[in-house]
């Protein structure tokens, strides 16, 4: 679903701001988001259909509104598309349903959780990979209906198989909340081959693209 | 239970954009007392994450693996060869580096991070990431012109160095080694740790300076 969110090639947003403060969260309401988006996630959501529900915020606010201010919106929707809280609860951020949290966690328990959370998304596919390394492949040329990874700039592009990744869950069907291990690869198009001869002959762009994204050429 | 009805989620998504109130630290305040409420999460564990990522978890932690990889030729193959499993010597590991590749800057490639589809970022082994990576116009930029975007942060390539975008489209994340630069010849790890740039290890700053320390 191409949506306003995938914007690699766009142009008119100007120069890059490249000031920084150096400061993890530039206001306290982001490192609230942060930690609220550690410590809480339903079970029943895939990483794939969180993202996509953030690609379906408004147009307009998607484009307006800032990065953790997204997660905001997104993490409630996932709470009411679940049932885990009603509209009228995420409006108002207060729910009759009240229970206790238990012990808190200290800066240790944390930190030895986030490394916990350390997982590799290789699954295991039951076929061979299609394409070696070296192997030329043309992107789809076309848009899908669902929550896709091909970015639209790299549509219907030849490039060169750089790795093979092994099989991860196909990100377009993790979104649907259906696990379909697929080979992942790293494929390298010339900067020229997406962007024309204004383009550097020496650069080049690399994307992690599924299986169903190639054709052999 | 999660329907992933994509329709579902875009009227609530308009729905709560259109009532909730419009700072963004109300917003997120509204989330916080209702998971609170519901006992989903402790308040004081919010703050211990705010703490976790604010001094212990942050850019710190690449420029120690950086300079490990230049002082140890085989801890730099075993980066370069499984990132993921190599920042695992260190304890670093955790949100967002399971998948993680190291690519290699050399006297005429230099590598440069992006997501252009949404923002992501291996948090676990850098931190937060900055501002201007989430910004719409580095994301929508630095895969059309790198050269461009790189003069932006002060960085001027000629053009015998080829210039190598990492868009993380899937769930691989991205670590840029860069050079390290002369005169820090017989240096430890921690006076080279302490040179090693954040915005270096995404590929928009390129040559360190060895008199930073």
């Amino acid at each position: 679903m191409d949506t306003v969110h995938d914007l690699g090639g766009k142009d008119g947003f100007g120069v890059v701001d490249v000031h920084d403060s150096g400061k993890p969260f530039e206001h306290d309401w982001e490192g609230r988001m942060w930690a609220l988006s550690r410590s809480s996630r339903l079970p029943s959501l895939t990483i794939d259909w969180w993202r996509h529900v953030v690609e379906r915020i408004p147009p307009a606010a998607h484009m307006s509104i800032p990065y953790f201010e997204k997660w905001c919106l997104t993490e409630l929707a996932c709470y009411v598309d679940a049932g885990e809280f009603t509209l009228e609860e995420a409006v108002s951020g207060h729910t009759e349903q009240q229970a206790d949290a238990g012990k808190p966690a200290t800066v240790a328990d944390v930190i030895a959780s986030n490394r916990a959370s350390a997982k590799t998304f290789e699954v295991v596919a039951d076929v061979e990979a299609a394409f070696n390394v070296g192997h030329r492949v043309e992107t789809r040329s076309h848009s899908v209906a669902t929550h896709t990874r091909l970015p639209a700039y790299a549509r219907g592009r030849v490039g060169k198989v750089l790795a093979q990744r092994g099989a991860h869950p196909l990100a377009d069907d993790s979104a649907q909340g259906v696990e379909t291990p697929q080979h992942l690869y790293t494929v390298e198009f010339s900067a020229r081959e997406l962007w024309g001869d204004d383009a550097s002959p020496h650069d080049t762009v690399a994307l992690d693209l599924w299986e169903s994204y190639l054709v052999s050429t | 239970m999660t329907s992933y009805d994509s329709d579902k989620a875009a009227k609530i998504q308009a729905h709560l954009h259109s009532h909730l109130p419009s700072e963004p630290a109300l917003r997120v305040k509204a989330l916080e007392s209702l998971l609170v409420e519901r006992g989903l999460v402790a308040s004081e564990t919010l703050d211990a994450w705010v703490e976790a990522y604010s001094e212990e978890i942050g850019p710190r932690r690449g420029a120690q693996v950086v300079a490990r990889a230049w002082v140890d030729a085989e801890f730099k193959a075993r980066l370069l060869d499984n990132a993921a499993q190599a920042i695992v010597e260190f304890g670093f590991e955790g949100n967002a580096t399971g998948d993680l590749k190291a690519v290699e800057n050399t006297a005429d490639a230099h590598n440069i991070v992006v997501c252009t589809l949404c923002s992501c970022y291996p948090f676990s082994l850098l931190g937060m990431s900055p501002p201007w990576y989430k910004s719409a116009a580095y994301r929508a930029r630095v895969v059309r012109e790198p050269r461009k975007v790189l003069a932006e942060f002060g960085v001027d390539l000629g053009d015998d160095i080829a210039v190598r975008v990492w868009d993380s489209t899937a769930e691989i994340r991205y670590l840029v080694v860069p050079q390290r630069p002369a005169g820090t010849e017989g240096w430890d790890e921690a006076a080279l740790a302490a040179i090693v740039t954040r915005n270096s290890m995404i590929g928009t700053d390129r040559e360190l300076v060895a008199g930073a320390e």
